[in-house]
């Protein structure tokens, strides 16, 4: 008699547990999982042939493959180290400008003309230049990479030191804070929404141009096991490389987006519920 | 040459305008003020806008520099300004300490925010704050300074009604306890007359009224001369008697 209630209790719990885990967000998930279903049958049917596109449970068996034998790991691992590299090396650069932009008139005369027009150039079109530069190595994807997340870091901190508002500045005064205060109290972190903007443009801009850069002349990486793919007409590997980049993308804007609610947890946002 | 001027502290005034200048352009927005401020003395600015009591507080507090004339304050100064200005990406407590060093420092700043009734906010983000809540945190950070002048712009100025008599209460009881040389510039002829032992209002540049409140210790704001006084600002605001 006793197990009844015990029972009972139990499925209250599973039945509280599930509605804590919000079932109802699975809702987003039906549309994509149609979409997948049709994309089967359509292989199954001979509808979407084999060379147009391998059915998805080709392209998931693929992808065991690849990370079976190591090679899918290899090669991440490689676009991993080359993204972070740059990015790395493009946030600091594009940074380090926009604060002695900011900061400095002379600053904001030598740096800020420069950026505006280099800005306009797309990092895609350095391609020829870079590989006379720096041969069909490492160092010219690092580069690419550097080059094309510099700016909208530089872009994006810069705009918000030059956008704060000014009566902080007077503030500063009033509380003899002195001019390395106001940098160090006012200026820097009312510039890092500013910044974590730029990173998140940044972020995305990596991957983009990574995937060209390995496509172009690479030994290694996603993009090289892609091409690889492509002569050999493996549809199910370029998809399983495609499906990688688009996780790393989603993957690292959701790092960013979560160190951004750590970092500025001062801030006002709508999306933080 | 003022800046040289305001070091000279040694006047027994803790404030000590003479023929104060100050022009942005083509208009002339002080014209040879003349002020002194008591140590300890609660004064009001009271003007319409544009009548340049603000460009007044702004040349007390050190924000304005370039003007003609003599000025004389203390060194320790506060300003609290119309919006509370509280830095977003900062605590409430590290607000009220900013720019004060050492570890007494944040005692200091817990114990005047107990005085403001915000000690249980110590740890808050301003954006969670109320409007008086603010204000109260802008009055303790001005307050931690031990000011020899404090200068309010229109502190109460966005508050509601109801918080804007709750705040007055609790200015008085601050100055009361700190006595500091106060100068509120405000709009709000009641404000000043309740709150400051002189009124004074800035007329085109200049000051043409210039009075002590003297008001009964029993309900002082339904007094005969809190009225008669009242009458006597606003004329001087230039208020016709039909549109008070």
């Amino acid at each position: 008699m006793t197990s009844i209630p015990i029972k009972s209790i139990g499925q209250m719990d599973i039945r509280a547990a599930l509605a804590r885990l919000r079932l109802d967000r699975l809702r987003v998930l039906i549309g994509p999982v149609v979409l997948v279903a049709l994309w089967q049958i359509g292989s199954a049917t001979g509808l979407i042939p084999e060379q147009t596109l391998a059915a998805p449970s080709t392209v998931i068996a693929a992808g065991a493959d690849l990370v079976e034998t190591g090679r899918l790991q290899e090669h991440l691992l490689v676009s991993l180290g080359r993204a972070a590299t740059g990015l790395a090396l493009g946030v600091a650069i594009g940074a380090a400008l926009a604060v002695v932009a900011g900061l400095f008139r002379f600053g904001e005369d030598l740096i800020d003309g420069p950026m505006q027009i280099l800005r306009a150039i797309p990092a895609l079109a350095l391609v020829p230049l870079a590989i006379v530069w720096f041969g069909i190595g490492e160092e010219v994807k690092v580069f690419l990479v550097v080059f094309a997340t510099a700016f909208p870091v530089y872009v994006n901190t810069h705009a918000a030191i030059r956008g704060l508002d000014p009566r902080f500045a007077e503030l500063a005064r009033t509380a003899e804070l002195g001019r390395i205060g106001l940098v160090r109290h006012v200026i820097l972190p009312g510039a890092l929404p500013g910044f974590f903007t730029g990173l998140r443009f940044a972020t995305a801009i990596s991957w983009l141009v990574l995937v060209v850069s390995e496509q172009i002349n690479a030994t290694s990486g996603i993009g090289f096991l892609m091409t690889q793919a492509r002569s050999f007409a493996q549809t199910d590997v370029i998809v399983v490389g495609l499906v990688v980049y688009g996780l790393l993308g989603l993957v690292s804007d959701r790092l960013v987006r979560f160190t951004e609610g750590r970092v500025l947890p001062w801030r006002r946002t709508f999306n933080a519920r | 040459m003022a800046t040289d001027l305001q070091r000279a502290v040694a006047a027994p005034a803790a404030v000590a305008v003479r023929a104060l200048d100050k022009s942005f352009g083509a208009q002339h927005v002080l014209q040879g003020v003349d002020l002194d401020i008591a140590p300890g003395e609660f004064t009001a600015l009271l003007g319409r806008s544009g009548s340049g009591k603000s460009t007044l507080l702004r040349v007390l507090a050190g924000l304005d520099t370039e003007y003609g004339g003599e000025v004389a304050v203390p060194a320790r100064r506060a300003v609290a300004f119309q919006d509370a200005r509280l830095l977003p990406w900062k605590r409430v407590l590290d607000n009220v300490v900013l720019g004060r060093r050492g570890k007494a420092a944040r005692a200091q700043g817990l114990a005047v925010l107990e005085e403001v009734g915000l000690a249980d906010k110590a740890k808050a983000w301003p954006h969670t704050l109320s409007g008086g809540e603010g204000q109260r945190a802008a009055l303790a950070r001005a307050l931690v300074r031990e000011p020899e002048l404090l200068l309010l712009d229109e502190p109460f100025g966005a508050l509601d009604a109801l918080t804007r008599l709750k705040m007055h209460a609790l200015l008085r009881r601050l100055w009361a306890v700190h006595r500091p040389s106060v100068l509120l510039v405000t709009h709000d002829v009641e404000e000043a007359i309740a709150l400051a032992d002189r009124v004074l209002v800035l007329t085109e540049g200049r000051i043409s009224l210039d009075a002590r409140v003297e008001l009964p210790e029993t309900a002082p704001r339904r007094s005969r001369e809190f009225a008669d006084l009242r009458d006597r600002l606003l004329a001087e605001l230039g208020v016709a008697e039909s549109e008070r």
